[in-house]
C-alpha cells in the first residue's frame, strides 16, 4: 500500500511539470493563433517619413512645386539648373502674400545678406548658410530665394539675384558632400521685381550687421530655409 | 537539527524552489505568443502584480542569452528554469520518500539526496555569477531559486553527513534494526542501505523528472519558421554611403544593417545577445544611427532618449573609433539619460569629456547633416520608428524575434544566405 502510494506520488510529481508546461505552451499557441487571424493591428509602429508641417498650405505647396519643376527637381525636368522664372509665374499672388507664406518658418530660415552689387559669400554668410542647412530635420526641400535691392537696372538685378542663389548652391556643394543635393535645393531669384522683404524681416536670423537693417540692405539677400512639406 | 527535520527542510525548500522555477518558466513560455508581457518579479510571485516595466532585473535576465539553451534549434530555446522545475519536483519527492521509508540514516539514499541537491546549488552559483557580473541584474525570482537551492543543498548535506557518522550501537547491531540511544524509547529503524540498483533506479527516475518536461516542451512548442524573413525588407538599400557606419568585424559574409540608438537599453541588450549568440562574426554589420530624440529626429514627438542626438553625432565623428564611443554610451546609458533630463547639453558635454578629440566635430553642421542623411535613409527605406532593428541581407528580422527568438531566426536567415547587395 505504502509502496503504491509512493509510486502514485512520484507519478503526480513527475507529471505536474509536464502538464503545466503543456498547458502554458498551448495557451501561448492559442494567443498566437488569435493574433495571426485577427485584423492587422492598428498599434503598429509609425513608419519613418519626411516632415509635413502645418504651415505647408496648398499655396506654399503650389509655389514649391513650381520652383522645383523649374529646377528640374520634380517630374521630367532638365535636371540641375533652375530656369529663370517670371516672378508672376511663381505665384499668382501679391508679393506680400508670397512673403507671408514663409513667415511660419521664422525659426528655420536665415537671410544671407550680400554687399551691394556682390554675390560673394563672406564668413558670416557661410556660417549662416551652414547653420540653416545643417538644421534640416525632416524637411525635404531647401529653398534659396534671392533678391536684389531696387538700385540699378532691373535686368542687372535679376542677374545679380541669380548669381546670389547660385553662390549659395555652390557653397552647399562644396561644404556638404550630399549626393542628393541636386534633388533637394530649389533656387528662385526674384531680382527687384517681386516680393521685396519688408522691415519686419529684420528680426529674422541674418548674416548682416544687426544694428543696421534697412529694406534695401535686407533685399540684397538670399533667403534660405528648409521647407517641411511633402509633395 | 534532527535528520527528519532536515528532510522536511529539504522538502519545503524544494517545494518553494519548484514554485519559483514554475513562475519563471511560465513567464518565459508566455512569450511564445510573440507578444510583450509583464513578468513576475517578486519574492512572493503570484501575490504581487506582474512587472510590465521591461526594465526590471527579472526582465533583463529573462531576455538574456543565459535564460535558455539550444536557442538555434528551438525558438527561444529551452528555458533553464524548466529542468529546474523537474529537478525540484524530484528533490521534493525524494525527500518525502526518505521520510516515509524512514531512510534518513541510510548513507546511500541520503547521499543520493545530497548529490541531487548539488545540481541546483551549483547551477545557482553559476547563474548568480552571470546575473550579477555579466548582466548586472538582480532578479527576485532567481534569488528565490538560489536561496531555496542553497537551503536544500545545505540541509541535504547535513542529513547525509549525519547518516554517514558512525554510532556506537551500530557497530554491534544486526539486521535492519539498530539501537541508536541508551534507552529503548530512542530505538530508531535504520533500513538496509539502498543498494546500487536502487540508486540507479532513483537516478533514472530523477532523469525522467527532468527529461519529460523538456520533451513535452520541445514537442509542443510552436513552429516559428514561417516568420523567418517574413517581416519586410529594405525598400532602397542603395545610396547608404556615409549614412551607415561599420560595426563589429567586417569579415563576415552576410551584409547586415542594425538600426540603433546609443541610449536605447533594448539596443544594448540586443547587442549583448548578438555577441553571445556567436553569430555577430558571421555578419558584416553596419549601424544606422536612429536616435529617438526630437532634437534631431523629427519622427518622434518628444525626446524618448534625450541626448541621443549628441551621442549619435559623436559616434559618427569618431570614424574608426565609433565602436568605442558606442560601447561607452551603452555602458553609461542610465547616468547619461538622468543627467541630460535636467541639463539638455549634458550628453554632449559628457561624451566630449570622455573623447576630447571629437570636440572639433560634435555639434558642427557637417556631422549634423550626416546624421540627418542617416535619418533620411530610414525614411527612404520606410523603416518603422523603433529600435533596435536588424536586417540581414535586405530581410528584416521581425521585431518579435530580436530577443528570445534571435538565435533561431538569425541562424536560419544566415543559412538562407542573406548576402544582399553591397552597400
Amino acid at each position: 500500500m505504502r509502496q503504491s502510494l509512493r509510486a502514485f506520488l512520484a507519478l503526480i510529481l513527475l507529471f505536474i511539470p509536464v502538464v503545466l508546461v503543456l498547458l502554458w505552451v498551448s495557451s501561448a499557441k492559442e494567443r498566437l493563433a488569435q493574433q495571426v487571424s485577427a485584423a492587422p493591428s492598428t498599434a503598429k509602429a509609425a513608419v519613418a517619413s519626411a516632415a509635413n508641417a502645418d504651415y505647408c498650405t496648398p499655396e506654399l505647396q503650389r509655389v514649391l512645386r513650381r520652383v522645383l519643376q523649374s529646377c528640374g527637381l520634380l517630374g521630367s525636368g532638365g535636371g540641375r539648373g533652375c530656369k529663370p522664372l517670371e516672378a508672376r509665374q511663381v505665384a499668382t499672388m501679391q508679393g506680400s502674400d508670397f512673403n507671408a507664406l514663409f513667415v511660419p518658418m521664422a525659426d528655420r530660415a536665415g537671410i544671407v545678406q550680400f554687399d551691394r552689387g556682390s554675390a560673394e559669400l563672406d564668413a558670416a554668410d557661410l556660417a549662416l548658410v551652414d547653420q540653416v542647412f545643417a538644421d534640416r530635420r525632416g524637411a525635404s526641400y531647401f529653398f534659396v530665394v534671392s533678391r536684389a535691392s531696387p538700385d540699378g537696372p532691373p535686368g542687372q538685378n535679376q542677374e545679380l539675384s541669380r548669381k546670389r542663389a547660385e553662390s549659395v548652391l555652390a557653397h552647399l556643394r562644396r561644404s556638404f558632400n550630399d549626393p542628393e543635393l541636386d534633388r533637394q535645393v530649389g533656387l528662385l531669384w526674384l531680382g527687384e521685381e517681386y516680393a521685396q522683404l519688408e522691415k519686419s524681416f529684420c528680426n529674422w536670423k541674418r548674416s548682416g550687421p544687426n544694428e543696421r537693417c534697412d529694406p534695401k540692405e535686407l533685399n540684397r539677400s538670399a533667403f534660405v530655409a528648409w521647407i517641411d512639406c511633402r509633395l | 537539527m534532527r535528520p527528519r527535520t532536515l528532510l522536511y527542510v529539504v522538502f519545503f525548500a524544494a517545494l518553494f524552489g519548484f514554485l519559483f522555477a514554475a513562475f519563471s518558466t511560465y513567464d518565459f513560455v508566455a512569450h511564445l505568443d510573440r507578444q510583450v508581457h509583464g513578468i513576475h518579479c517578486s519574492f512572493l510571485p503570484g501575490l504581487q502584480n506582474e512587472d510590465a516595466s521591461a526594465s526590471s532585473g527579472c526582465h533583463v535576465t529573462l531576455m538574456s542569452p543565459y535564460s535558455s539553451v539550444f536557442r538555434r534549434w528551438l525558438w527561444g530555446g529551452i528555458p533553464v528554469s524548466l529542468p529546474a522545475m523537474g529537478l525540484f519536483a524530484f528533490l521534493a519527492y525524494w525527500a518525502i520518500n526518505l521520510l516515509w521509508t524512514r531512510r534518513e540514516l541510510d548513507p546511500n539514499a541520503t547521499g543520493f539526496l545530497a548529490a541531487v541537491a548539488t545540481v541546483p546549488f551549483l547551477t545557482s552559483i553559476v547563474m548568480a555569477y552571470l546575473a550579477l557580473v555579466e548582466l548586472d541584474a538582480v532578479c527576485k525570482l532567481c534569488i528565490g531559486i538560489y536561496t531555496t537551492s542553497t537551503l536544500a543543498f545545505v540541509a541535504a548535506l547535513m542529513v547525509w553527513r549525519g547518516a554517514r557518522r558512525p554510532r556506537e550501537p551500530e557497530r554491534t547491531a544486526r539486521g535492519d534494526v539498530h539501537r541508536e540511544g541508551a534507552t529503548p524509547s530512542t530505538y530508531v529503524l535504520r533500513p538496509t542501505p539502498m543498494d546500487r540498483g536502487g540508486v540507479w533506479t532513483a537516478a533514472f527516475l530523477g532523469g525522467a523528472f527532468i527529461a519529460l518536461p523538456l520533451v513535452a516542451y520541445a514537442a509542443s512548442a510552436p513552429d516559428f519558421s514561417r516568420y523567418v524573413g517574413a517581416c519586410g525588407q529594405l525598400a532602397k538599400p542603395e545610396n547608404a554611403e556615409d549614412a551607415l557606419i561599420p560595426i563589429g568585424p567586417q569579415s563576415g559574409g552576410h551584409e547586415a544593417v542594425e538600426v540603433l540608438d546609443p541610449l536605447c537599453s533594448a539596443c544594448k541588450a540586443f547587442e549583448k545577445r548578438l555577441q553571445a549568440s556567436g553569430m555577430a562574426t558571421e555578419l558584416k554589420r553596419k549601424a544606422l544611427l536612429f536616435p529617438l530624440d526630437n532634437e534631431c529626429n523629427w519622427m518622434v514627438g518628444s525626446a524618448v532618449h534625450p541626448g541621443a542626438c549628441a551621442l549619435s553625432e559623436a559616434v559618427l565623428c569618431a570614424g574608426a573609433g565609433a565602436e568605442a564611443v558606442l560601447g561607452w554610451a551603452f555602458e553609461n546609458q542610465e547616468s547619461i539619460l538622468q543627467t541630460t533630463k535636467t541639463d539638455p547639453k549634458a550628453a554632449a558635454r559628457l561624451v566630449l569629456e570622455r573623447f576630447p578629440e571629437l570636440k572639433a566635430c560634435v555639434g558642427k553642421p557637417a556631422v549634423r547633416a550626416r546624421l540627418n542623411r542617416a535619418l533620411r535613409w530610414a525614411v527612404a527605406n520606410e523603416l518603422p520608428v523603433v529600435t533596435p532593428q536588424l536586417f540581414v541581407g535586405n530581410k528584416k528580422v521581425c521585431d518579435e524575434d530580436t530577443d528570445l527568438g534571435m538565435d533561431f531566426v538569425l541562424s536560419r536567415l544566415l543559412r538562407q544566405g542573406g548576402a544582399g547587395p553591397q552597400r
